[in-house]
C-alpha cells in the first residue's frame, strides 16, 4: 500500500463522526469517500431490514456486516446512473438473507454460517435490542404477509416499509417492473381482502 | 451514528479501505476525484467482440447509460478484477490481459437466475492448468446478477436473470497482438 493511500484510509477510519455526516450531500473526493455516502445513506435501514427478520443482536450486526463486506467487493461495478444505492444494497441484502436462511436450515450454526465477525459489546447490543424492539411494528406487518408468496411479501416490504420507489424495488429484487408493479398490486389486494375479512 | 455503526465502518475502512481506495468508480456526479487520487490501471473496452460464452448465450446487458463494455482493474495485492458489462466483450478483455502482459485467458460459464452471492467470482485453473498468477476474478454487471429484459437482448433468445456461474483462466498461447483469441474460450475473432 502507496503512503498516500495509507494516509487516506487512517483519515478516513479516524475521522470524527460529525466530520461524516457533514460529507453527506455533497460531491465525494475519492472512492472510499463516496462509498462512505454510501454506508451513512443506508446503514440504518438495512439494520431495521434486518432486525425485522431475526431477534439476535449479533446476527443482525453480521448480516449487515456481510451486507457492507459484499457491497466492497461489488463497489467497483455499482454504476449509480443505473439505479440508486439503496436499490443496490437492498439487492445484496435480500441475497445475504437467503444464503443465511439456507445455511441455517442446512443445521450450520451461526458463527460458521457468517464467517464470525467481531464479537458485539455491551453498549452495541444495548443499541440493537432497542432496534430490533423499534422494528416490532415492520415485524408485525411482515408477519401480517406471511401467507403472501415471497415476492410479493418482499415487494410489500421494499415499497410500504423501505420507502423504494418502485423501480428501485425491482431493480433490488431483480425483476422487471411490470411485474414488480404486478406483484405489489397483487400483494396489497390480498392483504385488502385479509384485512376486510378479519374485521 | 450508533456505537455499532461506527465501529462497523472502522472495521470496514481498516480491512477494505486500501481495495476502496484503489475502486473505479463512474466519472458522473463525481468531482475531483481522477485528481486526488492515484487510480488503478483500468483499461475500458468498447470493442464489441464475437462472442460465444456458456451455453452459447450471447446476451446485450441491461443499461441505458452503458457502462465501459469492461473494465480491468489491477488491485493492491496482485489480483486483477475483470469487470464484464457486456458479454461480448469477453475476447476484447481477454486481449486487454494480453496486452497488459497478463497472459492468462478467462472462460465464463453463465447460468440462468440471480447470483446467490454477490460480487465478483474467483476463477479457477481451467484444464490442465496451473493456479493462475495473478489470481483473476471476474464480476459480471454491478452484482454479479443480470436481468436481460423483453427487447434488451439484442435480438437473442437470451432473456430472464443470469448470473455468473464459475469461471476459469488457463494460459494464453498466443502472445502476440493482433493475432486473435486462440484460448479456450472457442473464440476466434479479434477483439
Amino acid at each position: 500500500m502507496s503512503t498516500e493511500t495509507r494516509e487516506l484510509v487512517k483519515a478516513m477510519r479516524e475521522r470524527p463522526v460529525a466530520a461524516r455526516a457533514r460529507s453527506r450531500g455533497r460531491l465525494p473526493s475519492s472512492p472510499l469517500e463516496e462509498f462512505e455516502q454510501v454506508y451513512l445513506r443506508n446503514v440504518d435501514v438495512l439494520m431495521g431490514y434486518f432486525a425485522r427478520r431475526c431477534h439476535d443482536p449479533q446476527t443482525v450486526a453480521d448480516l449487515t456486516s456481510e451486507t457492507f463486506v459484499r457491497a466492497v467487493g461489488g463497489f467497483a461495478g455499482f454504476d449509480p446512473r443505473r439505479g440508486s444505492d439503496r436499490a443496490w444494497l437492498f439487492g445484496i441484502a435480500t441475497r445475504v438473507f437467503a444464503r443465511y436462511c439456507e445455511q441455517s436450515a442446512g443445521g450450520k450454526d451461526a458463527a460458521a454460517r457468517l464467517g464470525g465477525y467481531r464479537p458485539l459489546d455491551e453498549d452495541e447490543i444495548e443499541e440493537l435490542v432497542e432496534r430490533i424492539d423499534a422494528e416490532r411494528a415492520g415485524a408485525a406487518l411482515m408477519r401480517r404477509c406471511e401467507r403472501l408468496p415471497a415476492v410479493e411479501r418482499a415487494a410489500i416490504e421494499l415499497v410500504d416499509l423501505e420507502e423504494l420507489t418502485p423501480k428501485e424495488a425491482a431493480l433490488a429484487l431483480g425483476v422487471s417492473r411490470v411485474a414488480f408493479r404486478k406483484r405489489l398490486s397483487r400483494a396489497r389486494s390480498r392483504l385488502r381482502k385479509e384485512h376486510h375479512s378479519d374485521e | 451514528m450508533s456505537k455499532f455503526t461506527d465501529h462497523l465502518w472502522q472495521d470496514l475502512v481498516r480491512e477494505h479501505g486500501p481495495t476502496l481506495a484503489h475502486t473505479d468508480r463512474p466519472d458522473p456526479g463525481r468531482a475531483g476525484g481522477a485528481g486526488v487520487l492515484r487510480r488503478p490501471r483500468v483499461l475500458a473496452g468498447s470493442t464489441l467482440g464475437l462472442a460465444s460464452v456458456g451455453a452459447a448465450l450471447v446476451l446485450a446487458l441491461s443499461g441505458s447509460a452503458a457502462p465501459p463494455a469492461f473494465a480491468i482493474t489491477t488491485n493492491g495485492d496482485g489480483s486483477v478484477l475483470v469487470n464484464i458489462n457486456r458479454l461480448q466483450s469477453l475476447p476484447a478483455a481477454n486481449h486487454k490481459l494480453t496486452a497488459m502482459g497478463i497472459h492468462e485467458q478467462v472462460t465464463i460459464y453463465m447460468a440462468t437466475g440471480p447470483a446467490a452471492v454477490s460480487g465478483a467470482v474467483t476463477c479457477t485453473p481451467g484444464p490442465g492448468a496451473g493456479q493462475p498468477r495473478p489470481p483473476v476474478k471476474v464480476l459480471v454487471g454491478t452484482d454479479g446478477t443480470e436481468v436481460i429484459g423483453s427487447g434488451q437482448s439484442g435480438g437473442n433468445t437470451g432473456e430472464g436473470t443470469f448470473h455468473l456461474a464459475r469461471c476459469t483462466v488457463a494460459p494464453d498461447t498466443d502472445t502476440g497482438p493482433g493475432t486473435g483469441n486462440t484460448g479456450n474460450t472457442g473464440n476466434t475473432g479479434t477483439g
